[in-house]
């Protein structure tokens, strides 16, 4: 799932140049949302094998935070980069607080949905099935977003917009009304992410950073601004992840950083930058 | 159809218009000449909505425009192509020009704008599918102005369309632009060499360190000791 976060990263970054901290916000507030929806969903009679649906509810109903959010972001539009960095870690440590405010300080799991679909064994070790089906969202919001941005109209202007935004004020196009949009599916990304991701672990308030860092690690291998990248650098800090902790746990980070370090080294701009977004 | 009256624009603290004054009339093809940094891109970018006149007004079709936001202006109908072109490398060609009728969906039907687009345009035609990044710069800068056509503009404003252009390339172009003026739409062109400004237009404005020094008839310019100095020294 965290393709999701790198990928409302990148979207947001390539159209509109904020580089935005917060996705990682985004990803826990999604998580918690997701816990409550399907807490109140099932103790209102919603069958347990169903809880998935409350839960995307829960996290995509989060997204309302984006036009808002825009609209603060929209104040630093074309000042220095440190500007966005600030407003972004401040909006960070911010939606921390209202987590703790709301949520309390104690991490909030979700019992008892993780195993409803039962396990499978495959190729010899056993994978609960709600693993399968993330696995599979991810893939299917992969290929939605991929459809999105090259199919149709809205996409195609996201992507004019993101190449030349004077030219394409120029030909009509409401900048405004793209940057709300952009923005928001981003935050529909983070907080989806983190509402899948919820059943299988614990929502802890410090998550937003933990998952900042590991969705950086991704954008960098990707390439700051590709979708592809993202897909792509996801799937290998995943893998590295599971790998290092299956093996060594200690050196679970610093082989993330070793390839993050060889791709800036080899390949600044990333694996996949200059491909389309 | 565009009036700009007194327009004085800054760009950060130095002033770059002084009181730039212009007309461009109902199916009048008018050019903007001048040397390079003598304010003729930052006069079509504030009629543009990019840059915000300090003093002065800007009326199209009798409304006030000056300060509204570029893609409102747009949707007025005025289309724009800039200098550099601004394709966009990422789109095809045909989805460079579809875009301008998705944002500005009144007005004639979609079918027919791309059509008129392909038609003033025919090269293009054979290009449709090709990604931006793949064309000429000839091709380039007729994509462009296919695209601002593809608005539906009643006003078509364009930066340089001959700049760096091959000189066997450059009567193709301009035949283009002839052709439009022909469906009676406004243009208003920005040129810097004085050789390039197509017979067929009506009026001229010479622009010199951001002032209006000459408005006249081609063949007034050409006599004009003032304005040869300033932009055609060799030809006379």
């Amino acid at each position: 799932m965290l393709f999701l976060v790198a990928a409302g990263l990148q979207l947001v970054f390539g159209v509109q140049k904020i580089l935005n901290l917060a996705c990682g916000s985004f990803y826990a507030l999604g998580a918690y949302a997701g816990v409550s929806a399907v807490t109140w969903a099932l103790g209102h009679g919603l069958p347990a094998p169903l809880f998935v649906v409350a839960l995307l509810a829960g996290g995509l109903a989060l997204a309302v935070i984006g036009p808002p959010l825009e609209r603060l972001l929209r104040t630093i539009d074309g000042r220095d980069e440190s500007f966005q960095l600030l407003l972004t870690f401040a909006l960070v440590l911010m939606l921390e607080d209202v987590i703790r405010f709301v949520w309390g300080p104690a991490p909030v799991q979700l019992r008892g949905a993780y195993l409803v679909y039962g396990q499978v064994t495959v190729a010899g070790s056993t994978v609960p099935v709600y693993n399968l089906f993330v696995i599979a969202a991810g893939g299917v919001i992969a290929l939605g977003m991929g459809l999105l941005l090259t199919r149709t109209r809205f996409g195609r202007i996201v992507r004019a917009t993101a190449e030349n935004r004077e030219v394409a004020a120029a030909l009509g196009v409401d900048m405004r009304r793209v940057y709300r949009r952009v923005f928001t599916l981003g935050v529909a990304l983070g907080t989806v992410g983190g509402a899948l991701v919820i059943p299988a672990t614990a929502a802890v308030s410090e998550m937003a950073i933990e998952v900042i860092v590991d969705a950086f690690a991704v954008v960098v291998i990707g390439g700051l601004g590709s979708m592809r990248g993202a897909f792509a650098g996801a799937l290998i800090v995943g893998v590295l992840k599971a790998g290092a902790i299956a093996t060594w746990p200690e050196v679970e980070m610093l082989a993330i950083y070793v390839v993050v370090i060889g791709v800036l080294v080899l390949r600044p701009a990333g694996l996949f930058a200059g491909a389309t977004p | 159809m565009l009036e700009l009256r007194d327009v004085d624009v800054f760009i950060d603290a130095s002033q770059i218009l002084r009181k730039v004054t212009l007309s461009a009339g109902e199916s009048e093809a008018i050019c903007l000449v001048g040397r390079n940094g003598a304010g003729k891109t930052t006069t079509l970018r504030t009629i543009m909505g990019y840059r915000r006149p300090a003093a002065g007004t800007i009326t199209f079709k009798g409304e006030a425009i000056g300060g509204l936001p570029t893609h409102a202006i747009a949707a007025r109908g005025i289309g724009f192509a800039p200098e550099d072109s601004g394709v966009f490398a990422d789109l095809s060609v045909a989805e460079n020009i579809e875009i301008a009728t998705w944002t500005r969906p009144g007005g004639r039907p979609a079918a027919e704008r791309l059509a008129l687009a392909y038609e003033i345009f025919p090269r293009l035609r054979g290009y449709a599918a090709r990604g931006g990044a793949q064309l000429s710069g000839g091709e380039r800068k007729m994509l462009s102005i296919a695209r601002a056509l593809a608005l539906d503009p009643d006003l078509l404003v364009l930066d340089e369309p001959f700049e760096g252009l091959s000189p066997a390339i450059i009567p193709l172009i301009g035949e283009s632009i002839s052709a439009i003026t022909r469906l009676g739409r406004t243009i208003v062109i920005a040129e810097s060499n004085i050789h390039h400004v197509p017979a067929w237009t009506r009026r001229l404005y010479v622009i010199e360190r951001g002032e209006i020094i000459f408005a006249g008839t081609l063949d007034e310019a050409h006599r004009d000791r003032a304005v040869l100095r300033v932009i055609g020294g060799r030809a006379s």
